[in-house]
């Protein structure tokens, strides 16, 4: 089941989003030996600080096992900002119907092998599906996605192969990385389907993914300064001071907000 | 669709009244509206089809303050439809007044993100059932993301100093794709001679329009040779 987290439905997931940075520390960290910063065991970049939009596989618990990370190529992206060595100096591509895929990743510690539903590679095309559908849906036709000859053979297998890649290989850490296009289109997602067969919805609403015993566990607290604000306006006397009391709301949502996904 | 024109006589911004006005009547839209902000030159940008009485009760009650269209909407990354808005305080404020009004709280909004943190939002509303109202964004949503960022660009860009730092920066790969269109070559044998797919042909088409606020290839390539970058044939 993938879940998708952007800054609309953030404040409901923040203890989902705490795992899954956990998970990037182990596989990018740990695992793959990419040049990531791990700091108390969750890998974070600036563009986490962005607020992408994130689609995150969850297990029947609720727990995290799989995520990958969107982000707009007309804003700031891993390959305007940072992966410019594959692209050799050139700017990068910049369309409203082109999105970004970073870190990638599924939790091989606690899938198994084989093909069933708790398997890495059902997760695998679970969130391939996910992605190209949320992107389409989105009115975007294809992704640009940065990842490593290891992940290129995954989507190769999957049915998922890219149609092209844009610049050359380059070196990130121990591993190279380069930079692939998918087209987000029915071919391309009846391809994996066929290949995975996954034939359900892989999308998981909000409100059935609040109700999993891991997520429904972990709550989702309101941090005083928002018990504060909600207060004020419910005790508003007038149309005035109920207003004022939401500019207030409104003006503070920073740090109203972020203080859960922190604390979690 | 026309795109919009760079015209620095247009002090009040008509011209980007009259693309929000194109997009309405070509969508069958009740309304559609932009708000942005560019933190370059500390500026806000606001325009839209609503009439008068509408625009100035929501500016006289700051309601921009307040709005989660502005506040919430605007910081995902996918459209963000309506429905999905918490029906908060906040919320409840701003569309009940709408509502007296004549405006539809069956709405989405595009986020739109430029280089240098500068952020807009193109909303479109109609009144309609729900499965009316899917199917219609269905079958326009790729051609209102072109639209959006058309828009939020040109907006941008029409101050001078964000045109600077915006200048349309073109890779070698986009210009000669352009190049040999301009030729009259079409995507397939562009790929043929590039010996890359034609999807990759158009990708790059899609991303020069993009910079050079084409919404067509014919009007990318007017403006990639007045720019120099490539030569008519």
């Amino acid at each position: 089941m993938i879940l998708v987290i952007d800054a609309v439905n953030k404040p409901k997931f923040a203890h989902v989003l705490d795992e899954m940075f956990r998970l990037r520390a182990r596989v990018f960290g740990d695992r793959l030996g990419w040049q990531v910063e791990v700091v108390d065991g969750r890998e974070r970049d600036v563009f986490d600080d962005l607020d992408p939009a994130y689609a995150v596989g969850l297990d029947e618990e609720g727990h995290v096992v799989s995520c990958v990370r969107a982000l707009q190529t007309t804003g700031p992206h891993m390959l305007s900002d940072v992966f410019f060595d594959i692209l050799d100096g050139e700017p990068p591509l910049r369309s409203a119907s082109l999105w970004e895929s970073t870190r990638f990743c599924v939790d091989t510690q606690r899938l198994g092998r084989g093909r069933g539903r708790n398997s890495v590679s059902y997760a695998t095309c679970e969130l391939m599906i996910a992605s190209l559908e949320a992107a389409k849906r989105a009115g975007v036709s294809d992704i640009v996605t940065v990842i490593d000859p290891v992940m290129d053979r995954v989507l190769k297998r999957s049915g998922n192969a890219p149609y092209d890649y844009v610049g050359r290989q380059a070196d990130m850490g121990k591993v190279p990385a380069l930079a692939a296009l998918l087209d987000c289109t029915d071919e391309r997602i009846e391809r994996i389907r066929a290949f995975s067969g996954i034939e359900t919805d892989v999308f998981i609403p909000d409100e059935a993914a609040l109700l999993l015993p891991a997520i429904a566990g972990a709550g989702t607290r309101k941090t005083p300064l928002e018990d504060y604000c909600d207060e004020q306006i419910a005790t508003a006397c007038n149309a005035r001071e109920r207003i004022d009391a939401m500019r207030l709301k409104a003006a503070l949502a920073d740090r109203v907000r972020s203080h859960s996904d922190i604390s979690a | 669709m026309d795109p919009i024109e760079p015209d620095d006589a247009d002090k009040t911004g008509r011209r980007f009244r009259r693309f929000l006005d194109t997009v309405r009547e070509r969508f069958e839209l009740d309304h559609v509206a932009y708000a942005g902000i560019n933190p370059v030159t500390g500026t806000s940008h606001g325009f839209m089809t609503y009439d008068i009485d509408w625009s100035s009760h929501y500016l006289e009650n700051k309601f921009y303050e307040i709005d989660p269209v502005l506040h919430k909407a605007r910081q995902s990354i996918a459209p963000v439809d309506w429905a999905r808005l918490e029906r908060g305080a906040e919320f409840q404020t701003v569309f009940r007044d709408a509502r007296a009004f004549g405006i539809t709280d069956r709405g989405l909004t595009i986020p739109v993100r430029g280089p240098f943190g500068d952020v807009g939002g193109f909303s479109v509303l109609r009144d309609c059932p729900r499965r009316e109202w899917e199917m219609l964004l269905g079958g326009i949503i790729g051609e209102l993301q072109a639209a959006a960022v058309h828009m939020h660009d040109t907006i941008i860009r029409s101050e001078p100093l964000s045109r600077v730092l915006n200048a349309p920066s073109l890779s070698t790969r986009e210009i000669e794709i352009l190049q040999w269109t301009a030729a009259g070559k079409s995507q397939q044998d562009i790929g043929d001679i590039l010996s890359i797919s034609h999807r990759t042909v158009e990708v790059h088409l899609r991303s020069a329009r993009q910079k050079l606020q084409a919404l067509t290839t014919p009007q990318a390539i007017g403006r990639a040779i007045n720019l120099g970058l490539i030569y008519p044939r």
